[in-house]
């Protein structure tokens, strides 16, 4: 359903209420789903981590208890476990559930979603402040989505590299920078807001950390990126 | 032997090429290949710059395209006078200037017009086409990574523009010419960054990307020159300036234009030969959003012709198929009437579906007028036509407006990277406008569908039912196994709607786009709904046909790609204008051409960066009040430090043509001696190396005269034969002088219709002193 990618906020919800009306007729274990995990990054957003843990237990729940029946929606149900933990930083936690989740996807050949796995991964061992170990996480999801043309999700993972560089030291500023300005195009062209406004952040990071950039004498390159960044998160 | 130097005149020695004890076996320099007639004289000549072709332009204006061993490739002519030709840096493409003002770009295998474009309106004096000269050159110490079009890892090849069936085809037919247009498309997305500079005749300058897409226009006429006057700036303006050349510095960040005309000083008119130096350096500066939105752009208009070429393919033909219905059952109202009758033909045909007795007249019509075969015939066509439009719109309508939507998406997500973007042109509202223009075209071709599928099976059906008919009157055995089955109630439908209307027509023509299409109250309500799923904010789409939807996509495109070309056309500005030497003034109808050569040449590295020296050449005008005859003028201008050299050619000879070659050398293509002696050599050809002549700096300001190259008149350069690289020619010989520097070709072309072919960096093999 396309609904799940649109922006947080009370139109999604509106859209919902609609597609629920529509498509009553279609067994609920359609919609439910997506209204579980609408609800979970609702409260992912707002800090309702309790909740969200719960939402999560509920979308485990939905699945069948048969191995290998069911798989999207259990890595979903995993996914959203591990995002939550990191949200709550319990980072040796979340690395957990998400290294169990990688090894099923392994096993049952989801190398799709798995590519989203190792760019959890990334994100956790970023999160806990590990750039070294963070990078080739990030490295590995990046291979995985150019083999399967996950051309946003390669973006994103661009940045989360970017990101990690940046960790690692003021030195590291320009390639972060060039990661950044490739991954640009597609990240303002389908990635959601909360996406863009990272990257712009990250970018004018970037340019911060630069030694070689003067903020004093230029100083509208940082605030052109921050502003673009308050845009996206005040839609938010 | 060095004379004592003259104070006043210096004759200059240059290489002795001579050595006294090779006298007997002179080095012949040039290797000529061959001395061949030609079927008429050329008028323009220009080598390949990748390939030894040589592509001419006679004096009927029929372009010849010939090997390097002078096997003709093709011969096209484009019907106009051609005014100038010019070939794209990669040597795949050929740029033919117009007298009309068009440019039309033709491939080099055969000669295929790929592209006809109307960039001006007057004659296209000049064209210059050049590439970004390759090479990642670090930006600011910013590696800018390699742009990748994504376009054909998700979509298949883009559609052609559909053939006309049963349309011959001819040269003057599009539809032909347009056949190669996709071939060449997808060519769009492998070329380098390149532009296409034009100048017309009345002084307008035009730029393109790849040729195609335009991003440029400026009028010498406007634009504010500074002209340094006796230590002043002061503003001036040119009037009536014609242009003579245009040529780009090798990084794109210049243009040199030398034209012709009045620069309005104060107190002054100065009317002579004027050398402009446009700052293009946003061709440089953005050449990788300018390459990015030019892929895209192009590849967008292109699929936008597809779609209207398919629009109007299928509006004929359905049209056609329609009218011959029409035509048919026309005769059924008349036979009415003259029956007597008071009724329509639906109203016949519905009491004959009810089981009524058939009247006279639709009895009439169905054996007589009509009969099976003509029955068989019409169910052919329609049927048949409907296919054809079904066809059309799954491989060409559909595809075509996919991959724009698709593209569009990629311009959106580049419009919204402001910093990079905005600063040529891309406007993100227009963007968003079109891409959500493109998406209403969208559902409007699947609307299209649905209607087309429903009257073609609705006449399908008619049709059927009819021949169950006809089959009846006829008192033929009419089993159900031979016929086709039918409905009757869609035959009910079928009178009541479709027999006097045409809903395909309606969303198909474009001459009735204003009338809009009724939608009911629950339909527009379900719109409002579905808007909330997001993607769109226009609820009126339903109420446009096709047509119009289309009519309102391409004026949105065409809104959105003005964009890049007005800004990028305000940022060519006038760096630098020299008034060269006076000219008389000569009436707007006398075209005087003046042999001239433009090239760059790398200076020395300053700073770990390259500069470019550019070289002007040109031949005086012959005056006859002028003491000047026979000169040439060899300008070079590096980091604004202008100097100039003044040749003269020796006696009795006189300069037909010029080329500057590589390694800053000229070739001259001389006239003469004009003694006539016991020699078989009636013109020549020399190299000079222009880097060893004298030049002579001139000031920027502080002259005596504000034409630049007076000053030149004190320190004459004569020169000397015996001292150059020197090919006789046995015949007089006439421009143009064909050069390539990058394959070190020349061609020259005698009067009398011939042409002769010299490889520059071989000299003749040793002429043996025997026999």
């Amino acid at each position: 359903f396309l609904i799940y990618y649109y922006i947080l906020s009370a139109e999604a919800f509106v859209a919902l209420k609609i597609a629920e009306a529509k498509f009553l007729s279609i067994s609920k274990s359609g919609i439910l789903p997506v209204k579980l995990q609408l609800l979970h990054e609702r409260a992912l957003h707002r800090g309702h981590l309790k909740l969200a843990q719960q939402i999560c237990d509920e979308l485990g729940v939905l699945a069948s208890s048969v191995a290998g029946v069911d798989m999207e929606l259990k890595t979903e149900a995993s996914l959203r476990c591990a995002r939550t933990l990191l949200a709550a930083n319990q980072f040796s936690q979340a690395a957990s559930v998400a290294h169990s989740l990688f090894c099923k996807c392994y096993k049952f050949n989801l190398h799709v979603e798995n590519a989203t796995v190792l760019l959890l991964l990334a994100e956790i061992h970023k999160r806990s402040g590990n750039a070294v170990l963070g990078i080739p996480y990030a490295l590995a999801s990046l291979s995985f989505c150019q083999s399967f043309n996950l051309d946003l999700l390669r973006a994103s993972a661009t940045l989360t590299l970017a990101e990690l560089w940046l960790l690692l030291g003021s030195r590291h500023a320009k390639r972060a920078l060039n990661l950044i300005h490739g991954a640009f195009p597609i990240i303002l062209g389908q990635g959601g807001l909360e996406l863009q406004s990272r990257a712009y952040i990250a970018e004018a990071k970037c340019y911060l950390s630069d030694m070689s950039i003067s903020v004093s004498e230029d100083p509208d390159i940082v605030l052109d990126s921050l502003r673009q960044a308050c845009e996206g998160l005040d839609a938010l | 032997m060095p004379e004592v130097p003259n104070p006043s005149i210096v004759k200059y020695s240059l290489i002795n090429m001579e050595t006294d004890e090779e006298e007997a076996s002179r080095i012949v320099p040039f290797q000529l290949q061959f001395d061949k007639p030609v079927a008429s004289q050329i008028k323009i000549a220009e080598w390949n710059p990748e390939k030894d072709l040589l592509a001419m332009v006679t004096e009927d204006s029929k372009i010849l395209l010939h090997r390097f061993n002078w096997q003709r490739l093709w011969t096209i002519s484009p019907g106009r006078c051609i005014t100038s030709l010019c070939w794209r840096p990669d040597g795949k493409a050929i740029a033919v200037g117009l007298q009309d003002g068009s440019i039309s770009l033709h491939d080099v295998e055969n000669g295929k017009l790929l592209r006809s474009m109307k960039s001006h309106t007057t004659a296209v004096v000049c064209l210059n086409w050049e590439d970004d000269g390759g090479g990642e050159i670090a930006d600011d110490n910013f590696y800018i990574s390699k742009y990748e079009d994504r376009t054909s890892r998700f979509f298949p090849p883009p559609p052609r523009v559909p053939r006309v069936p049963g349309l011959v085809p001819g040269e003057t037919g599009f539809m032909d010419e347009s056949e190669n247009l996709s071939q060449e498309l997808s060519n769009s997305s492998h070329q380098r960054f390149n532009i296409l500079c034009s100048a017309d005749k009345d002084g307008i300058i035009s730029f393109s990307i790849f040729g195609i897409f335009p991003i440029g226009r400026t009028d010498i006429h406007d634009l504010s020159v500074l002209c340094p006057l006796a230590n002043k700036h002061v503003d001036c303006k040119l009037l009536n300036a014609s242009i003579c050349k245009v040529a780009f510095s090798k990084d794109l960040c210049h243009l040199t234009v030398l034209c012709s005309g009045e620069l309005q000083v104060p107190g002054d008119d100065l009317h002579g030969f004027h050398c402009l130096t446009l700052d293009t350096s946003i061709f440089y500066r953005r050449r990788n959003e300018l390459h990015q939105v030019a892929q895209q752009a192009s590849n967008i208009e292109d699929l936008t012709e597809v779609i209207r070429a398919s629009l109007f393919v299928m509006s004929k033909q359905w049209s056609d198929a329609m009218h011959t219905f029409h035509d048919k059952f026309d005769s059924l109202s008349n036979l009415i009437h003259v029956n007597g009758l008071d009724s329509t033909p639906q109203e016949e045909f519905l009491s004959l579906l009810g089981g009524a007795r058939t009247s006279p007249a639709v009895h009439q019509f169905l054996e007589n007028s009509l009969g099976e075969a003509g029955l068989k015939r019409i169910t052919k066509l329609v049927c048949g036509a409907g296919k054809e439009l079904q066809v059309i719109v799954l491989e060409h309508l559909q595809p075509a407006v996919e991959i724009i939507g698709f593209r569009l998406g990629e311009l959106r997500g580049l419009s919204k990277w402001r910093s990079r973007y905005q600063g040529v042109g891309l406007d993100e509202t227009l963007i968003d406008n079109a891409t959500e223009k493109a998406g209403m075209l969208l559902i409007q071709v699947e609307r299209f569908m649905r209607v087309l599928s429903a009257s073609v099976q609705q006449f399908s059906n008619f049709f059927n039912w009819l021949h169950k008919c006809v089959k009846m009157l006829m008192s033929e055995p009419s089993d159900q196994h031979q016929l086709l089955a039918f409905n009757s109630e869609l035959v009910i439908l079928f009178l009541k709607y479709l027999y006097d209307q045409d809903p395909v027509k309606r969303l198909l023509e474009f001459s009735e786009v204003d009338q809009s299409i009724e939608v009911d109250v629950e339909t527009m309500e379900r719109v409002q709904e579905l808007a909330h799923f997001g993607g769109f904010t226009d609820f009126d789409y339903l109420r446009r046909t096709l047509a119009k939807e289309f009519q309102q996509v391409e004026s949105c495109f065409k809104e959105a790609f003005k964009m890049p070309f007005t800004t990028i056309s305000k940022k060519i500005l006038c760096q630098n204008l020299l008034p060269f030497f006076p000219v008389d003034p000569l009436p707007k109808s006398a075209s005087s051409t003046v042999p001239t050569s433009i090239s760059y040449y790398k200076g020395g590295a300053i700073e770990k960066q390259e500069r470019f020296v550019d070289y002007v050449s040109f031949r005086l005008p012959d005056e006859p009040s002028s003491d000047l005859a026979n000169c040439i003028v060899v300008t070079k201008c590096s980091m604004n430090d202008l100097q100039a050299v003044l040749l003269c050619v020796p006696d009795g000879y006189q300069c037909v043509d010029l080329s500057l070659y590589k390694e800053c050398q000229l070739v001259l293509l001389l006239n003469g001696p004009s003694s006539v002696s016991e020699s078989s050599e009636k013109a020549c050809m020399m190299i000079v190396h222009a880097d060893d002549l004298p030049f002579v700096s001139l000031p920027s300001s502080g002259a005596s005269s504000p034409w630049k190259l007076e000053e030149l008149k004190d320190s004459i350069v004569y020169l000397q034969m015996d001292s150059l690289k020197v090919r006789g020619i046995p015949h007089n010989v006439i421009a143009p002088l064909a050069v390539s520097a990058s394959r070190g070709v020349a061609c020259v072309f005698a009067t009398r219709k011939r042409a002769l072919v010299y490889i520059l960096d071989e000299d003749e093999d040793e002429i043996l002193d025997a026999e």
